[in-house]
């Protein structure tokens, strides 16, 4: 197949009929191989303000594209498809389904905040990645992240009871993500908290499990800062 | 006495320093000015606020103006060119179009630019289209204190600029930047968002030359505080959408896509042309013009401000395209120069 620059084709955008006959003439399979236009028609203007309503996107708006972030990430020399330059852009022209072709890899940034050190424009990009990540969550593009999970259940449990049971955040926590609940090091863990024979404590959380006793004149407080964390929420990301 | 005065040729920001340093060193300044007004091109394309001062053309311009206006040592001629030079370095006559000679000991060109005329770049829409505009145009519109379209007056969504229009392209000849046309557009990107808060702004560019403190002064703040956005692309070309937008074409280089953009105002960064009467200026005053067609410079390091004839000089940007500020520097110096020169010879006539 004559096809030049093959990396700019998406396999989505490759048309191809294996039977096809025009005016008689057979132009079955590659004969009659189209590629449908990846013109860019328009920009979603607010998408860039979306984005710098999650923690660590404040900045996007900075950016000029030098590649410093690219060429400094861990992550990049692993894989060129990782490019934090390529998707500020994105994000700062809003062409949000350019960014969710990536949703698998964009959440791959390590953390490491070379790119953040070397920014001439003090973009963060390494904000950026989580603040993309967290947007694509919140929108069901990817996944919950396991340390979502763990943070809704720790949240859920504060406003109930305005305290955590330890025992009842793991149990849910591994719930949630599909872990077996008797994991190996728990039970070494467990084990060997036994030998010390914490009668008391073992006891303690024996009864907590099962009653879950609320802070003491908890009241609506749980209500309270469940209401203050969604407005909050609702002010940053709309 | 010839060589107590200084033929001034232009009357914008370059002429009226040199014209005001003349004068206050003691010598008499005549300034032949073809246009009907004296300011130059701040004032004759109606400049908004100017880089970098941010001060409105008309007043900044207007007290160089009247400086000179005001001093009993000048002489203005408006609406007059200069016809005819004749004699040599501190012996000069010059006959004017309105009849006028003038006896001057030296002569500084201060003849400026010419606006590149976008109708030479059909493909982006000048001319075809009401609401595709040149920055000297937005520049009036910021001036009127409204932001609509010309077509129907409506409030744009969004406006985009298009860089190096008459600049850096071999197509038409023009093998130069024009300097100051990006810190122009970042900053005009910011009046229209200060005058109209619901325009989103779009800069096109090939290359950001926001050079020395122009960077963060026009070119970051622009783009952080006023989020004017900057999309790297020269555009290929400007059409009608068919819903009474334009649609802007061409290539997004950092994303390496075809872009086909819908927009309500293209603005065309101008560039500076050299002025369309150097041919004449060449010719009348006996100087040459350099391979771009601007005035050629003499020897710069120990002949500043020279031309390739003694007792002429220039300055601004009649030697190529420069900004207000330094033009005024550049006059200053000139005027200067030529008084420094008519001193030093009558010190040695004795």
């Amino acid at each position: 197949m004559a096809i030049h620059e093959k990396a700019l084709i998406e396999d989505e955008r490759l048309q191809q009929h294996d039977e096809l006959v025009v005016d008689g003439v057979d132009v079955s399979g590659h004969w009659n191989t189209m590629i449908s236009p990846r013109t860019v028609r328009d920009y979603d203007d607010d998408f860039e303000t979306k984005i710098q309503g999650f923690a660590g996107g404040e900045n996007v708006h900075r950016c000029w594209q030098c590649g410093s972030c690219t060429n400094s990430c861990t992550m990049y020399a692993q894989n060129v498809q990782f490019n934090p330059r390529y998707w500020i852009y994105l994000t700062r022209l809003g062409m949000k389904e350019e960014l969710v072709k990536d949703k698998d890899i964009i959440w791959q940034c390590v953390s490491c905040n070379k790119c953040t050190n070397i920014c001439p424009k003090d973009v963060k990009p390494e904000g950026v990645m989580k603040a993309l990540a967290h947007w694509m969550e919140e929108e069901g593009i990817t996944e919950k992240a396991p340390s979502t999970h763990f943070d809704e259940e720790f949240a859920d449990q504060i406003y109930k009871t305005g305290r955590i049971e330890d025992g009842k955040v793991m149990q849910n926590f591994f719930k949630k993500t599909g872990q077996p609940l008797v994991q190996e090091w728990l039970k070494v863990f467990i084990f060997r908290m036994m030998k010390h024979l914490p009668v008391k404590h073992l006891m303690a959380m024996g009864f907590n499990t099962i009653h879950t006793p609320r802070t003491k004149s908890w009241g609506k407080t749980g209500d309270v800062l469940k209401n203050y964390v969604r407005e909050q929420k609702e002010a940053a990301h709309g | 006495m010839q060589q107590d005065t200084v033929l001034v040729v232009g009357g914008g920001p370059a002429g009226l320093a040199a014209a005001a340093n003349v004068n206050s060193a003691g010598y008499k300044a005549v300034v032949v000015e073809k246009e009907d007004v004296l300011g130059g091109a701040p004032i004759l394309s109606g400049y908004a606020k100017l880089v970098p001062s941010g001060e409105w053309a008309k007043d900044a311009i207007g007290r160089m103006v009247k400086r000179v206006e005001d001093d009993a040592n000048s002489t203005v001629h408006k609406g007059a060119k200069v016809e005819k030079l004749e004699g040599e370095a501190g012996n000069f006559t010059a006959t004017l179009t309105n009849g006028e000679s003038v006896q001057a000991g030296a002569v500084v060109l201060a003849t400026g630019f010419t606006h590149f005329d976008s109708i030479n770049k059909p493909e982006w829409g000048f001319g075809t289209y009401e609401d595709v505009l040149t920055t000297t145009q937005m520049e009036q519109m910021v001036a009127s204190g409204k932001i609509a379209c010309p077509s129907d007056g409506r409030v744009p969504e969004r406006v985009c600029i298009l860089l190096c229009v008459g600049s850096r392209d071999r197509q038409i000849g023009r093998e130069w930047c024009s300097k100051i046309c990006c810190t122009v557009s970042a900053n005009l990107a910011m009046e229209i968002k200060e005058i109209s808060p619901e325009t989103d702004v779009f800069i096109y560019y090939m290359d950001i030359r926001t050079f020395g403190l122009y960077e963060d002064k026009f070119y970051w703040k622009s783009q952080e505080e006023f989020k004017t956005k900057f999309v790297k692309a020269r555009i290929a070309e400007v059409t009608a959408s068919g819903d009474g937008r334009l649609l802007v074409k061409g290539e997004d280089t950092l994303v390496k896509r075809p872009i086909v953009i819908p927009f309500d105002i293209v603005v065309h960064a101008i560039g500076m042309d050299p002025n369309a009467d150097n041919p004449e200026i060449s010719q009348v005053f006996g100087v040459g013009l350099e391979k771009h067609g601007f005035l050629e410079r003499a020897e710069q390091y120990t002949n500043t401000c020279g031309t390739t004839r003694k007792g002429i000089y220039s300055c601004g940007a009649a030697y190529g395209p420069e900004t207000i500020d330094d033009s005024i520097a550049q006059g200053a110096a000139a005027g200067g120069r030529a008084v420094a020169d008519l001193h030093a010879l009558v010190q040695k006539a004795g």
